[in-house]
């Protein structure tokens, strides 16, 4: 299967591949897997005391298209707080990246681990 | 008639695969192309039907991860949608350290001992983890179906690894 241009440049350049302190309180972290592909998803935003994310990294182990959707949402993520981060649908990844039909489940794991990093910093929040 | 009644063994996740081996081989002769040769030909397709269904019953309940899916969607448990994320966040770190430790193989002092490493510990953990699910499913009550059900989207996490650690081990050969 041939992959996108841009699917091509996200994994052949990663961007924001890393890791951050998971136990620094600014720090979120979203663990998602994918059983049908064993596709494991780390996303780990750091936001400021204004809710803005100021640093995005990622781990993906899984296919192009997970590692591209991942890469992808770091990007997108920067900058955004966290109600507009929230709010990226995977559909919204699957166009940019082009994603065959098989292949959207890459961009459903990388809404999901926006939505648990986000989750992870409200129950962080609230502690 | 389900697959376990096709090869005329008990429905149970224990399997003796041997058994189901011969049985699915004197299965087989009996639909084989040859016996048909001079039957009609709606005859001769319905025995390549049935040797088909013979082959993907056989294939299902051969492979311990499909044969334990297959024990519980007859039992009508519901399986979660496979495009549904998992988000068991300390189960999913262990599986990054694996694949981390996996990835560290090929840059090992001692390559050969860093893979023996790995693969003893995921046989380790897919053999406990494996133990659990096969009591959960011979319990068979609705809460330990749905943990069972549980387990089985976990082993699949290792079944992928393994597929890794095969396609490391085959490009070390290659190296």
């Amino acid at each position: 299967m041939a992959y996108s241009e841009k699917v091509l440049d996200h994994y052949e350049n990663p961007r924001n591949v890393g890791s951050m302190d998971k136990n620094d309180p600014s720090v979120a972290t979203g663990m998602v897997g994918a059983p049908a592909c064993g596709d494991v998803m780390k996303l780990q935003l750091k936001i400021s005391d204004d809710g803005i994310i100021e640093d995005a990294k990622f781990k993906t182990y899984g296919c192009g298209s997970a590692i591209a959707s991942s890469s992808l949402v770091t990007e997108w993520v920067k900058g955004k707080s966290i109600e507009e981060a929230g709010k990226i649908k995977n559909t919204a990844i699957a166009e940019e990246l082009a994603l065959p039909p098989v292949k959207i489940h890459c961009s459903i794991l990388a809404e999901d681990a926006i939505k648990a990093a986000i989750e992870d910093y409200k129950s962080k929040q609230s502690k | 008639m389900n697959y376990f009644q096709l090869f005329n063994i008990e429905v149970s996740f224990d399997v003796d695969l041997q058994q189901l081996s011969s049985n699915y081989q004197t299965l087989q002769k009996t639909v084989h192309p040859d016996k048909f040769a001079h039957a009609s030909e709606q005859e001769q397709r319905i025995a390549v039907q049935k040797s088909a269904h013979i082959n993907d019953a056989y294939q299902t309940l051969k492979n311990p991860l499909q044969r334990a899916q297959y024990i519980l969607v007859q039992r009508g448990v519901e399986m979660p949608n496979e495009q549904h994320s998992f988000q068991d966040t300390s189960f999913l770190m262990r599986q990054m350290e694996l694949r981390e430790m996996l990835e560290d193989v090929r840059h090992s002092g001692d390559v050969d001992a860093a893979l023996l490493e790995v693969q003893s510990v995921l046989s380790t953990e897919y053999l406990a983890l494996s133990q659990i699910m096969r009591t959960q499913l011979s319990e068979n009550n609705a809460a330990s179906n749905s943990a069972a059900c549980d387990n089985l989207r976990k082993l699949k996490f290792y079944q992928k690894l393994n597929v890794e650690v095969d396609r490391l081990e085959d490009s070390l050969l290659d190296d």
